[in-house]
């Protein structure tokens, strides 16, 4: 019965509600979330599905939020061309730090990925002339949506709120894309190769290249998050890149459960709730943010997700019974 | 009949409640900062010094009958998630007023968004010009902090009166380093034109090493050296610079800005702090010549923060929270747009004197302490002699 009900949908079709239940501060959470929900399923696609341990994911979304705010902002470029931009421009990246890292395996690829993204990160906080350095380019424009003028009920609401539901589709879009490409038998592939990538050597398939691949689609994907979360932050900065953002994508990544494709979604949403609540309550929030977590991770290893399907398994296992 | 009267009654005394309820909500002030990690050692004092101005306007009864309420939140050092403290804030808590942020990427960050919200926005400590150059200025954006042109053209207004003329620079290699140092080297020039500059070095920010570049000037055997290594990269500095007889080859012609002369520099160093270098400071808790109401402030700042020698930093918190205050009173409403108006070429009386809010880019005359170090036999750290403050007002533009 659980499963008939298409869920995906109907998230999809409440979160597209949330700019008329009248905060703007929940259109800025809904933003929030659903912007790094993206860039957290576009990491799982190395965790969970290729088995790639990557600890320099943010170097993708900062070079994708530092195109798209280089192109709109210093060159007055529209969004369109910009949002397509920024994607591409990571997957090239990764395409490059790519093809060392796939060279080495475990901890070794991880440690590169850090070295690469620091790298990403030192070139945004020193070239001043073009990422405006330490201090970032702040005042990134919004994009133009006075089309959205045209859709009858979208006229009337405030440019946040038009941004959400531009951000909403788009995720959507690029979420939808992600799935397609897991389920495609070039996802089944990756998930061979994480499973065993000797035998997958063996039975021909040229693991390096299929890792290559998968690095520079993860990246992209990055990129399109980074783009957007530039503007809905209306302004990049240098710690887009830094490390701490690809711990932070890292924890919400298995935390949600990298066993699952929704895992890193509700990774993402359940730990920037849990940020701001816990940031607005207490200065103190360091001690408690990282209990919960250990107690999370402790208590659910296969992530939230993980647990509640579990847990949804012994229920209809019981029903059955 | 009666019953209508009574209904009248009760809903005008309802309302009437209700307005007395409304004069008497607080106004919020939002105050993003970072309270963790490393720069907490600066962001934890300049909270305290808006506490206790709070505390010491609400006790008189608050400004417009209201109390002031701060609600404090962790910026943690990064521009992003002090624009989303600062949205949380505006969005959520509905604070009228935004005072904070610390370093030169939060401020610029915040802008933007007390511009679209149309929130004041009073920015204590950030230095870079930046936050209200003209393409960045807008009505809601304000400066109560000193800035890197105040800086560096003091710190040059001084070495003009030294009897030197190679003059060296040792800098961190990013924008706050480069802007100070530039605006040191510029005016130097400028007001003393038989200067030479033999020298400029540029380690990066956070460099462990710094001999090399040491080794470097002092070959090039300069008389004079202006500094920007703020914080813990004076200190790894100083730490280094000392057995290298750096100081000594340069007779301790040094002149530190980013404080290299505070409370906070020469506690940490100790007995290896190069006495004799030249320094800044935001505040000094011994100020021999200051105003009475300096001294006062001091001791209730020692009893507010339970500290016998208190930080130097408490009063950038301070001296925010009063023009605020002084803005709202004048402007007798919390509407952004009048406490905009009220804040142009406003003057507070703050504990280190008058200080002003030009009304042409938003930014306040506020110059640092200066002075060479000693060692007093009374502290177990190097203090200021001869305390001096500049009134940047004739150099600020």
């Amino acid at each position: 019965m659980i499963n008939r009900i298409p869920w995906v949908l109907v998230i999809f079709l409440v979160a597209l509600w949330v700019p008329w239940y009248g905060s703007r501060f929940y259109t800025f959470l809904a933003t929030d979330i659903a912007i790094l929900a993206l860039f957290a399923l576009s990491l799982n696609l190395l965790l969970g599905y290729t088995g790639l341990v990557s600890f320099g994911h943010a170097a993708y979304f900062g070079i994708g939020a530092y195109t798209s705010a280089i192109l709109m902002k210093t060159h007055g470029m529209p969004f369109a061309v910009s949002f397509p931009a920024a994607g591409l421009m990571a997957a090239a990246f990764a395409l490059v730090f790519g093809y060392f890292c796939v060279r080495l395996t475990k901890i070794y690829f991880a440690m590169l990925t850090l070295a690469f993204a620091q790298i990403v990160w030192a070139i945004c906080f020193k070239w001043n002339d073009v990422t405006g350095g330490e201090q970032g380019m702040p005042n990134v424009p919004y994009p133009d949506m006075s089309w959205m003028a045209a859709i009858p009920g979208l006229g009337g609401l405030r440019l946040g709120d038009q941004f959400y539901l531009l951000v909403l589709v788009l995720v959507a879009l690029a979420v939808a894309a992600l799935r397609r490409i897991v389920s495609s038998p070039f996802g089944r592939m990756l998930t061979v190769i994480r499973e065993n990538p000797e035998r997958a050597e063996f039975i021909g398939i040229n693991v390096r290249r299929y890792q290559l691949a998968a690095f520079a689609v993860a990246g992209f994907f990055a990129g399109l998050a980074g783009a957007l979360f530039g503007i809905f932050n209306r302004g990049v900065f240098p710690d887009f890149a830094y490390w701490t953002k690809s711990a932070e994508v890292l924890i919400m990544t298995i935390l949600g459960g990298m066993g699952h494709f929704w895992g890193p979604a509700v990774g993402a949403m359940v730990l920037t709730l849990l940020n701001q609540q816990i940031t607005s309550y207490t200065e103190y929030w360091p001690l408690i943010l990282g209990s919960i977590l250990v107690i999370l991770l402790f208590g659910f290893p296969g992530g939230i997700v993980g647990a509640l399907v579990a847990a949804g398994r012994r229920l209809t296992r019981r029903g059955n019974a | 009949m009666k019953r209508r009267i009574f209904l009248v009654a009760a809903s005008s005394f309802a309302m009437a409640v209700s307005f007395g309820a409304m004069a008497a909500d607080p106004i919020k002030v939002g105050f993003p900062m970072i309270l963790s990690g490393p720069g907490a050692l600066f962001g934890e004092p300049a909270l305290k010094g808006a506490q206790m101005y709070v505390e010491e306007v609400n006790a008189k009864g608050g400004v417009l009958g209201r109390k002031i309420q701060l609600i404090s939140r962790d910026t943690k050092g990064n521009a992003d998630e002090a624009v989303r403290v600062v949205r949380e804030l505006i969005l959520r808590e509905d604070v009228n007023f935004i005072v904070g942020t610390l370093t030169s990427a939060e401020g610029p960050a915040v802008s933007p968004i007390a511009k679209e919200n149309k929130i004041v926005f009073v920015a204590p400590i950030t230095k870079t010009d930046q936050l209200t150059a003209p393409a960045n200025l807008h009505p809601y954006v304000f400066r109560s902090a000193s800035t890197t042109t105040i800086e560096g053209r003091t710190a040059a207004e001084i070495v003009a009166k030294w009897p030197v003329t190679r003059i060296a620079t040792i800098s961190p290699d990013y924008a706050y380093g480069q802007d100070v140092t530039k605006a040191f080297v510029e005016h130097l020039k400028k007001i003393k034109p038989s200067v030479e500059i033999v020298d400029q070095q540029w380690p990066k920010l956070g460099e462990a090493d710094y001999t090399p570049f040491i080794n470097a000037q002092l070959a090039k055997r300069p008389e004079a050296v202006f500094s920007s290594l703020w914080g813990g990269h004076f200190v790894t500095f100083a730490k280094q610079a000392k057995p290298l007889n750096y100081f000594q080859a340069i007779n301790n012609n040094f002149i530190g800005a980013g404080e290299a002369a505070s409370i906070e520099s020469t506690k940490s160093m100790g007995a290896d702090y190069p006495v004799g270098i030249w320094g800044n400071s935001y505040d000094v808790f011994d100020w021999p010549d200051g105003p009475q109401s300096h001294k006062d402030y001091i001791a209730r700042l020692k009893k507010f923060t339970n500290e016998e020698h208190p930080s130097s930093w408490p009063i950038t918190g301070y001296i925010a929270m009063q023009f605020l205050t002084a803005a709202i009173a004048k402007a007798g409403s919390i509407d952004s747009d009048k406490v905009s108006a009220a804040m142009k070429d406003i003057s507070v009386d703050t504990p280190l004197g008058k200080m002003t809010m030009r009304a042409k880019d938003h930014q306040a005359n506020h110059g640092q302490f200066w002075g060479k170090t000693k060692r007093d036999p009374k502290y177990p750290f190097a203090v200021i002699e001869n305390v001096t403050r500049i009134d940047p007002a004739p150099f600020m533009d």
